[in-house]
């Protein structure tokens, strides 16, 4: 660490889509032995860059220097050929081959007549997964390792291609705080193997926990470089978004009306056992828990996406029909969900038809669509939202994540609802749009809506709550008011 | 990001523009070819030839799109021809009224289409297996009832020789108006109710349907029973034009209006495509067969040629969709 070379070195770099600036001429430097972090909100560049760096896009102009030499990319093989591994969210793995298969996948061992050499490809997959810490069983099927033990495998595989410089792209997305550790501890050990790493990411906290530079993008410029240790915080924030931001949870509701919904007793085959909770008009009412605490199963059961053991459900005095999402949104539930492409957006759909899905009865008669007024409503939510799409036409799969989620959140802001479940609301979106949906939240309950917010976010847990509940293995283990609740008293009931 | 998207979606959608048009000019080449290889083919009586045979497919094509679009498939409909005729002809042939047997004929083809949706949406099991086991187990049915020997219209009855054979102005076949009206009505169910809407929203992804209160249960099993009464249509018009019930009626068919479909864009994996497009694949398969009969190409090479267009139109469509 302390001979620390400058590996990769990208001068002033442009590239332009039509109608866009993406990259307005952009430096960055990362050293070797260095996990250097690139910051930045949506549409700020980042991924651009990335792609640029995997061969993926080409630069328009500009200079990369790789090892002080100049470089030329015209394809993805090109990049891992001179040593650039990019890990992106989407894992390039192919599942049906085993670990050892995955990660020589590009340069099998061969024995002389160009058969697989299988003792040399597993002994030295061993020595490679030994090298980053992982027990793991190098003939083991990829499909049957976790998310994050396939992230580890794309780790290795850039070691044998003896990576000098490893992207990664959101690695932590999908990981549970365990798991994010042990990649942390993994990301440790090739920096002390004298590897750069550029580490992408959206969270902050980590910047500060794993990350020695942080180099901020916004609007395809980049705005600062500052070493971890002279920065913090309050200073990346005001980089990313260009204004400080005051309030990161404005709060204007009050008081609460009469009670909505009342869930009793409600256990599943699966995961909860005996769920009472209530929820007021104009209350927002926070549900933390870990992973695995039962938070989704809870807002799936309670909006009848899965099916229940036991317990009742009302709204407003009416008693769902479990298992039933029609008479759930009958009765003016709703749910926002968290996984987003799986169960939230139809990605061939346009924003607006995405938008009006659940309310087609208000702008139809005799089941006829009456385009103008779903055009109309469509666009007053996409001006309400700030939601940055072309047109109304575009598809919804070609928005950033956080419009994306406005999409969902317009979904259900434009149909008369009476609860509305949100589940993880601001995962995976940067701050700015963080702050709007926050707002958001305030809104509906200043408009009377009974909310119910699960999240595993403590900042916003404790930011937008009335009321806090808290769950462990399925029941409820804690309940607080706003002004009781310490970060304290929360995780001492979540780890119940 | 957002600027990447912009030019993707410029390219998207100037490419899939592209791709209506360009089946559409595809039918046109073929339509210069085959006029220019057989003097027969542009005379009116040919032409409206052509017209009546492409209404029996276009008619089961609306309505195998309309699964398809909801995520399923339905390959019993070729067998289906040979079961609808089965009640028509019987009926037709007692009572010596077509109307009298149209009534069975159709909750045949209900009964099916119940029956294929409900083992697909309450048994979950996949449409593509549920349907070639009734394509074979329909075809059997026919086999044993009739001992495969055609029945034939016994009753004279005019209305059914005229919805298969008879024609408005001399050249308009009876069964393309049919074919035209019900085109036109679905394409208006697609494109401006919430039916259509939410048969795209159930095929494109059936768990977001579920989640905003859409059962995608009840969308297919709707749609299941679409497309069978409509390919019961389609079976009726052809047992007017055989004038009989015939065992063998309909073979094929399936995969003929399958391909149709797809060709005209109607994506196997659910959610995309409309009934213009698969209205042009219909129309390219029925110049082809005409022109390549009237230019006397050999039964070998027809079959040949027909399959490498079903290919290179699929291709295609993979094609535009990766630049996408």
């Amino acid at each position: 660490m302390n001979e620390q070379k400058v590996i990769l070195e990208v001068r002033s770099i442009v590239k332009e889509f039509p109608g866009v600036r993406a990259l307005a001429g952009v430096d960055l430097t990362v050293k070797t032995g260095e996990v250097h972090a690139l910051v930045g909100e949506n549409g700020a560049g980042k991924s651009t860059l990335i792609k640029i760096l995997a061969g993926v896009y080409r630069r328009d102009s500009g200079e990369i220097l790789f090892e002080g030499s100049p470089l030329e990319l015209n394809s993805a093989h090109d990049s891992l050929q001179k040593g650039i591994k990019v890990v992106f969210q989407e894992l390039a793995l192919i599942k049906g081959l085993s670990v050892a298969e995955n990660v020589f996948l590009e340069s099998f061992p061969l024995r002389k007549g160009g058969t697989i050499d299988w003792k040399t490809l597993n002994r030295r997959t061993r020595e490679i997964l030994d090298s980053i810490g992982l027990d793991l069983d190098p003939t083991v099927k990829v499909s049957r390792l976790t998310v994050s033990q396939q992230q580890m495998v794309e780790i290795a595989r850039s070691l044998s291609h003896e990576a000098k410089l490893v992207i990664m792209d959101e690695p932590t997305s999908a990981l549970t705080p365990n798991e994010i550790r042990l990649l942390f501890d993994v990301i440790r050990r090739l920096r002390g193997m004298g590897i750069g790493i550029l580490y992408v990411t959206h969270k902050l906290e980590e910047v500060f926990e794993l990350c020695d530079r942080v180099t901020v993008f916004r609007d395809g410029h980049r705005i600062s470089c500052r070493a971890i240790t002279d920065t913090n915080t309050n200073e990346v924030v005001t980089d990313m978004v260009g204004r400080e931001i005051t309030t990161l949870f404005p709060r204007t509701h009050s008081g609460r009306g009469d009670r909505v919904l009342s869930v009793q007793r409600l256990s599943t085959q699966e995961k909860l056992r005996g769920v009472s909770l209530e929820v007021h008009a104009g209350e927002v009412v926070g549900v933390f828990g870990l992973l695995g605490a039962g938070r989704t199963e809870l807002a799936k059961a309670i909006f009848g996406l899965d099916g229940v053991s036991a317990g009742e459900i009302a709204v407003r005095g009416t008693r769902l029909r479990p298992g039933s999402t029609t008479h759930s949104a009958h009765a003016g539930l709703g749910l926002l969900t968290e996984d987003r492409k799986g169960e939230g957006l139809v990605l061939q759909m346009s924003v607006s038809q995405n938008m009006t899905l659940p309310s087609l009865r208000e702008f139809s008669a005799g089941g006829y669509i009456r385009t103008r007024a779903e055009g109309a409503r469509s666009q007053e939510f996409v001006d309400k939202l700030a939601i940055k799409t072309p047109s109304l036409k575009h598809k919804v799969e070609y928005l950033s994540g956080g419009n994306q989620q406005k999409v969902l959140l317009a979904r259900w802001l434009m149909k008369k609802l009476t609860v509305i479940i949100l589940d993880e609301p601001t995962r995976g979106i940067d701050v700015g749009a963080k702050v709007e949906i926050h707002r958001l939240i305030d809104e509906l309950a200043k408009g009377g809506l009974a909310v119910l917010v699960m999240t595993s976010e403590m900042p916003e847990l404790l930011g937008v709550s009335d009321r806090i509940l808290v769950m462990s293995a399925g029941r409820i283990t804690g309940e607080f008011s706003r002004d009781q609740a310490t970060q304290e008293k929360i995780l001492a009931a979540a780890i119940a | 990001m957002r600027n990447t998207v912009s030019a993707r979606k410029g390219l998207v959608s100037r490419v899939s523009q592209y791709n209506e048009l360009g089946l559409l000019a595809v039918a046109v080449i073929l339509f210069v070819v085959f006029s220019a290889g057989s003097p027969y083919f542009l005379k009116v009586r040919n032409l409206s030839n052509v017209l009546g045979q492409i209404s029996l497919t276009a008619i089961a094509a609306v309505g195998l799109s309309l699964l398809v679009i909801s995520g399923e498939v339905d390959l019993s409909i070729g067998s289906l021809q040979a079961v609808v005729a089965l009640p028509l002809l019987i009926v037709m042939n007692r009572t010596g009224s077509f109307w009298l047997g149209v009534v069975p004929a159709l909750a045949a083809g209900l009964l099916v289409g119940v029956i294929n949706g409900l083992l697909v949406t309450k048994l979950k099991i996949n449409s593509l297996i549920v349907t070639l086991g009734m394509l074979y187990l329909l075809r059997g049915f026919v086999y044993f009832v009739t001992g495969k020997v055609p029945i034939s219209d016994a009753s004279n009855n005019p209305v059914f020789f005229a919805i298969g054979n008879g024609k408005l102005f001399g050249f308009l076949p009876i069964m393309a108006v049919l074919m035209i009206v019900i085109l036109g009505v679905f394409i208006f169910v697609l494109r401006s109710t919430s039916y259509g809407r939410r048969l795209y929203a159930v095929g494109g992804n059936p768990e977001v349907t579920r989640a905003v209160g859409i059962s995608p249960e009840k969308m297919k099993f709707s749609a299941f029973v679409l497309c069978s009464l409509l390919a019961s249509v389609s079976a009726i018009l052809l047992a007017s034009r055989l004038n009989s019930a015939n065992h063998m009626a309909g073979s094929g068919f399936e995969f003929q209006v399958v391909a149709a479909a797809v060709m005209g864009g109607v994506s196997l994996s659910g959610g995309t495509g409309n009934l213009v497009g698969a209205f042009i694949g219909v129309l390219i398969f029925g110049l082809i067969q005409n022109g390549m009969g009237l230019m006397n190409i050999g039964t070998m090479y027809q079959l040949v040629i027909t399959g490498a267009i079903i290919v290179a139109a699929v291709a295609i469509d993979e094609l535009r969709k990766r630049r996408g």
